[in-house]
């Protein structure tokens, strides 16, 4: 017994100064097995159009687990539709940089996609299958040149607090929407829904009639070639569009004169809502990105916190649609040093994992097959599949875009009439 | 203390000093964090400088430039043109542009087109305010790290406000000129100065937090943000902590994006409205301390070997202990075993002498049974004298004390003595008995003799004592050179036909108190104890004893010993030429006989029987060359030596010296010879120097019959002064003398030893027998004064100590004080005779 006692006690003592020594070192992920050697040293740059990128640098701090001599950086280049192409020429080529599905077919951005690697390449061994199909971009060839990172859609942030407070419920119609806002008027809320209307640029009357358009456009195909050739025949399909945009304004459920004060698309709106006075408060999924970062930047949310989802706009009887379209898109400059290094981090993020925590981070819907999203965004997942669409599924263009936008725009602003304006379909530049 | 309570102290303690050392490293690591906070801190201030420096530097071409272009009314064609000619910088470049439509010229073309030197800055919301930008030479003009549009590189660029000439219109024309470098340039040179900090990283911010040029671990577009990120702040407490960084000097941690403590220093730019300069890097870099953990792991490590070391030697003690108790077990039972035996053994003896005691006290009429009993006592006296020395020598043995004592010696006298000791024995139990020496070129010898004697006696006494009657004993002893410089190798070999040993006996035969269980053994007597001494005190000497033995069979012992020579030793020993006949059955003496003859000086023949003899003497007689001297031994076949020298006297030759030479006390035969004719005696073994002397004193002197041992008429007469305090022994000593004719005298003490001295006329003592315990004056101290009196034949009477004390020490103790001699009580009446007598001789020479 004795000499047993002294032997734990010796053990004791030797445990612990083991532990004295060291410790264990941290848990690698798993599921990740490097292909390169983990000591290589080597310097990665991603640039983009982001002020600032946390969930992405989160990303480089867990691939450091497994290459800790890689050197990230995120750089955001000023006026960065103008100034990637140059940078990718540059004495200091990005090694990964955003790109836009918008892009593919447009002549500026020819020399862009050049130096953009084909990802469906075999050899890189993406996991391009645990993205959703419909947000993949494939070009001719089957060639794909960007992967999206996260997804955006169109919508509304919801105070719900406030709709408790006052006893309504979230509107799931057209019907119930005017409702609704008529009774925060006659409940003394001035703007029962807000929005950024400064600019065409991500209005609210594109986020409402966007949705809308292209419902209209996926039930013709025809209709669809004519839009996106800019074929001002294609006109009438915004119609019912633009009428949801002209009815939120008259029916007072939109001030536009208090939403021009909203100085920009982005953080002024997330504050602004975070005031507590707004119910609804209409932007895109990459707005909704900012916000968990911003309560604490908001004093009066900070004082007075209130709980929010954001919920697709009932823009008809039948509710809102989840337009399921890439927000940011990643592609691989082919011409970058360290370029299998580069790949190696490539078929690192392309997972379902790694994107969902990019998601998760960002508060952006995650491109995966598995549609994990944050908890803000659970509305979304009540949409049935009907009336999900996929602009790029559908060939939806990027010009087609812009008209619908500035069209929207100038019938919410008064600048046009729904006639004018889809009679001027194909001109808006 | 039980051994857990002297693990959980140890452990105690171990844990104790781990923590002090743990909080003192704990302490001096938090001291020296401090300090190296302070460092890092000043150290960034000495950044800030280069900073400074630095950026005044760069604002001071761009300032140059912009006074030029200024002082000369250029056209925006010829400034560009001027500045591709100054600019010595390869990745630097300038911008001109016209604040109106925010374009202008680039010195540089755009990197995808070459022929391209048109720049705007129309997108980058980068000069739309001009408020920055102060007159040459005022301030630092520099903007925030922004996309050069020409190469996408992100780059800062020092700004003057410069006007240009207008070819158009003819009027000035204002224009910003943009001195721009790449901040990967920058970078590369940007670095902290200290090789200790060299995972620093830093960063310009704005007074918004905004960056100016931003290092790789800071994340996000904002600084504040990026605190903001990963730091737990309310905003009360983010605004005042952002002001205190961009309007102070100062450090704080925080978590950089990894959730890691970091180390932030700030400090803001003179030189720049508003900016600051952060310095940032992880605590655990900043902490330059890992010895301190090399020191606890040391101290841990030392103290569990200590503690391991403490265990072993706990548990090599314990176990020590637990032999050393068991030692002392087995001692303990070993002392009441020796004492049950010494019991045994003393009162045997003593049964003996008490018992026959009484009975010759109620025989004291009978004369003859009186005498028989006083034999036995005297027998069983003996064997307790014996039994008493055996234990002495055991007991200083065993207690490490038995110091030997060398003193030349003659080897011859001792071995004389050896025989002499032996032979009543042999001939109480007519034993064969035979001693053998080869040729001995040294005899004096440096050595204990005493222990030396006792060694060999031991050895000899054991094999005639434990050989029955009529048996045979046979000794060698041999003379060789030794490998040790100035000794030589005496080899000593004794052979019985006695009963042997068993295998299981002789494995433990050298112990003490050692008997073989044998009916035979039991009846003789013995101690057990004298192979042991033997045998400690021959491995004390250096040397060698083995034993060959069988039971039935006999024994053999071998004793090699290497001796050192003593300095003294005797003239060349040369006889005159003279023939000598030498008898003897024994081919082997006979051979060494011869040439220790021959060696001598003299020619010799030999014969192995007397009638060959008988022969060769009448055919010499018959030639007229009668043989010088004839040596016989007593003992041979078909006549033995008295025959022999009679049939010589009576058959040939009346005159011829003849020597009669045995192996045996020849007391019983010496009559019968004398009547034969015989002129003298020789004990073997024959030593050179025994035949020299006996040969020399045949031819040199009359033949002179021999003097017979019984004749102690030189003795009468004497008168010796006895020191001897116990009445009895005085008694015993006094009658003993007496019986030789010797007077005595006594002194109670040493000191009436001394006054009897001081007062003695010459010559009234032949010597001085004195004990050493006595009570006023010991004998040494009455030695000492004796010799140190004034009358020189006092001072130098001879002294011999009469003591029970035995021991070898107390014999030199003796020699020290000045006596010459000792003899150790219980007292043989014969060594005192001889002693005396080797005194008397002394004396003479």
């Amino acid at each position: 017994m004795k000499k047993l006692l002294s032997v734990i006690l010796l053990l004791c003592t030797v445990a612990s100064l083991a532990a004295c020594v060291g410790k264990t070192p941290e848990e690698k992920p798993v599921e990740f097995k490097p292909a390169l050697d983990t000591t290589t040293t080597c310097s990665i740059t991603v640039v983009g159009g982001y002020d600032n990128f946390e969930a992405l640098e989160a990303e480089f701090d867990t691939f450091n687990e497994v290459y800790p001599n890689v050197k990230f950086s995120y750089q955001k280049l000023d006026d960065y539709n103008n100034t990637l192409a140059t940078a990718l020429e540059g004495n200091n080529k990005p090694n990964i940089f955003f790109s836009n599905a918008w892009m593919i077919g447009n002549e500026k951005y020819a020399p862009v996609l050049a130096h953009a690697e084909d990802l469906s390449d075999p050899a890189l061994k993406l996991n391009l299958d645990c993205i959703r199909p419909g947000l993949i971009t494939r070009e001719s060839k089957d060639t794909v040149h960007m992967v999206p990172v996260f997804s955006r859609t169109y919508g509304m942030l919801v105070n719900e607090n406030l709709f408790k407070k006052e006893g309504l419920s979230v509107p799931t119609t057209w019907t119930e929407l005017m409702s609704v806002c008529a009774a925060f008027r006659e409940k003394g809320y001035a703007n029962p829904m807000m929005g950024y209307s400064a600019k065409s640029s991500s209005c609210l009357m594109n986020t409402v009639a966007y949705p809308l358009f292209v419902a209209a456009l996926s039930q013709n195909p025809d209709a669809l070639a004519k839009a996106n050739n800019l074929d001002p025949e294609a006109g009438p399909y915004m119609r019912t569009a633009l009428e949801a945009v002209e009815q939120l304004v008259k029916n007072k459920c939109v001030d536009l004169a208090k939403c021009d004060e909203i100085a920009d698309n982005y953080t002024k709106v997330i504050l602004r809502f975070f005031e507590g006075d707004v119910p609804m408060m209409i932007c895109q999924g990459d707005t909704v990105s900012g916000t968990k970062k911003r309560e604490s930047q908001s004093e009066a949310f900070t004082a007075s916190p209130f709980e929010y989802s954001f919920y697709p706009i009932p823009v008809n009887e039948q509710g809102g649609y989840f337009i399921d379209s890439p927000s940011i898109e990643f592609s691989v400059n082919k011409d970058c040093d360290n370029l299998d290094m580069t790949n190696e981090f490539m078929r690192f993020l392309i997972s379902s994992k790694e994107l969902n925590n990019m998601s998760s981070i960002k508060r952006l819907v995650s491109p995966t097959t598995d549609m994990s999203v944050d908890s803000v965004y659970a509305p979304f997942t009540k949409i049935p599949a009907e009336r999900t669409f996929s602009p790029e599924v559908l060939g939806i263009k990027d010009p087609l875009t812009v008209q619908l936008r500035i069209a929207a725009f100038k019938v919410g602003k008064g600048e046009l009439t729904i006639e004018e304006a889809i009679s001027a379909y194909g001109s808006f530049e | 203390m039980k051994r857990i309570w002297i693990i959980l102290v140890n452990v105690i303690l171990i844990v104790a000093l781990l923590t002090f050392v743990i909080l003192y490293t704990f302490f001096e690591h938090r001291e020296s964090t401090k300090l190296q906070i302070e460092h890092y801190k000043n150290t960034s201030i000495t950044m800030k400088h280069v900073t400074e420096n630095y950026l005044e530097g760069e604002q001071r071409i761009c300032d140059v430039w912009a006074r030029y272009i200024n002082s000369k009314d250029m056209t925006i064609e010829e400034a560009a043109s001027f500045i591709r000619i100054s600019h010595v910088l390869p990745y630097a470049s300038a911008h001109i542009v016209y604040i109106d439509t925010q374009s202008g010229l680039s010195t540089k073309p755009r990197q995808d087109d070459p022929t391209d030197f048109s720049v705007t800055y129309s997108r980058l919301n980068l000069l739309e305010d001009l408020s920055w930008i102060h007159r040459i030479g005022e301030a630092i003009n520099i903007t925030r790290a922004y996309t050069n549009p020409m190469n996408g590189e992100q780059s800062i660029a020092f700004c003057n406000t410069i006007t240009l000439h207008n070819e158009e219109t003819g009027k000035p024309r204002t224009a910003i000129l943009l001195r721009v470098l790449p901040i990967s340039e920058l970078e590369e040179k940007w670095v902290f100065p200290k090789e200790e900090f060299k995972s620093t990283e830093l960063s310009l911010i704005d007074g918004d937090g905004d960056y100016i040029i931003k290092g790789h671990s800071f994340k996000n577009s904002s600084f504040f943000e990026f605190y903001r990120s990963y730091n737990t702040i309310d905003p009360a407490s983010a605004q005042e902590l952002f002001g205190k960084i961009t309007s102070l000097t100062g450090s704080l941690t925080m978590k950089n994006s990894r959730g890691e403590e970091c180390i932030l220093a700030y400090t803001p730019l003179d030189t720049t409205g508003g900016w600051t300069l952060l310095s940032f890097m992880p605590m655990k870099d900043l902490e330059i301390n890992a010895e301190n953990w090399l020191l606890i792991g040391f101290v841990a490590a030392g103290l569990v070997i200590l503690f391991v070391f403490d265990l072993v030697i706990m548990i090599l003690f314990n176990k020590q202990l637990q032999h050393t108790a068991r030692e002392a077990a087995s001692a303990n039972r070993a002392k009441t075993d020796f004492l049950s035996t010494m019991s045994h053994d003393i009162r045997t003896p003593m049964n003996a002498i008490i018992g026959l005691t009484t009975i010759a006290e109620k025989n004291l009429d009978d004369p003859k049974a009186v005498g028989e009993n006083l034999r036995k006592i005297s027998l069983a006296s003996n064997h307790l004298l014996t039994l008493i020395n055996d234990i002495l020598d055991i007991s200083k043995v065993e207690s490490g004390k038995l110091n030997l004592n060398p003193q030349t010696f003659s080897i011859v006298e001792s071995v004389e003595n050896l025989v002499n000791l032996s032979q009543p024995m042999v001939k109480e139990k007519n034993i064969d008995f035979n001693f053998r020496i080869g040729q001995f070129e040294k005899e004096y010898l440096y050595a204990d003799q005493l222990r030396l004697n006792q060694i060999y006696i031991n050895i000899l006494s054991n094999a005639i004592k434990y050989t029955e009657p009529n048996g045979q004993v046979s000794v060698d002893m041999i003379e060789e050179a030794s490998q040790k410089p100035g000794c030589v190798r005496l080899t000593y070999r004794v052979a019985d036909t006695g009963i042997g040993m068993t295998p299981e006996f002789m494995a433990t035969m050298y112990q003490p108190f050692s008997r073989q269980t044998d009916s035979r053994v039991t009846s003789i007597q013995g101690t057990g104890l004298g192979l042991a001494i033997t045998k400690q005190m021959v491995d004390l000497m250096g040397g060698t004893i083995d034993c060959q033995s069988q039971p039935g069979q006999g024994t053999t012992f071998t004793i090699v010993l290497d001796i050192p020579v003593a300095d003294q030793q005797r003239d060349e020993m040369k006889l005159d030429p003279v023939d000598v006949l030498i008898v003897d059955d024994d081919e082997v003496l006979l051979e060494t006989a011869v040439d220790t003859l021959e060696s001598l000086g003299v020619t010799a023949d030999r014969a192995t029987s007397g009638l060959e003899a008988l022969g060769m003497i009448a055919h010499r007689h018959e030639t007229g060359r009668d043989y010088g001297v004839v040596i016989l031994d007593w003992k041979m076949p078909e006549i033995d030596g008295v025959e022999t020298i009679r049939r010589i006297r009576s058959e040939v030759n009346p005159d011829t010296p003849v020597l009669l030479i045995s192996a045996y006390d020849w007391s019983d035969i010496e009559e019968k010879a004398k009547e034969a004719g015989a002129n003298g005696f020789l004990t073997k073994p024959l030593f050179r120097s025994t035949l020299y002397d006996k040969l020399s004193e045949i031819l040199g002197t009359e033949i002179t019959s021999v003097e017979p041992e019984t004749d102690y008429s030189d003795l009468e007469g004497l008168n010796i002064l006895v020191a001897e305090d116990n009445e009895i022994n005085w008694e015993i000593i006094s009658a003993l003398l007496s019986m030789y004719g010797i007077t005595t005298e006594r002194a109670e003490n040493g000191r009436i030893c001394v006054e009897k001295m001081q007062q003695a006329a010459k010559g009234s003592y032949t010597l001085i027998f004195m004990d050493i315990q006595m009570p006023e004056m010991n004998g040494l101290d009455a030695t000492r004064a004796i010799r140190s009196l004034q009358d020189p034949w006092a001072s130098s009477i001879p002294i011999v100590a009469m003591t029970a004390d035995a021991f070898s020490e107390n014999v030199t103790e003796c020699l020290n004080a000045g006596m010459n001699g000792h003899i150790a009580k219980p007292i043989d009446i014969k060594l005192v005779i001889k002693e005396i007598r080797r005194i008397r001789e002394e004396n003479k020479k």
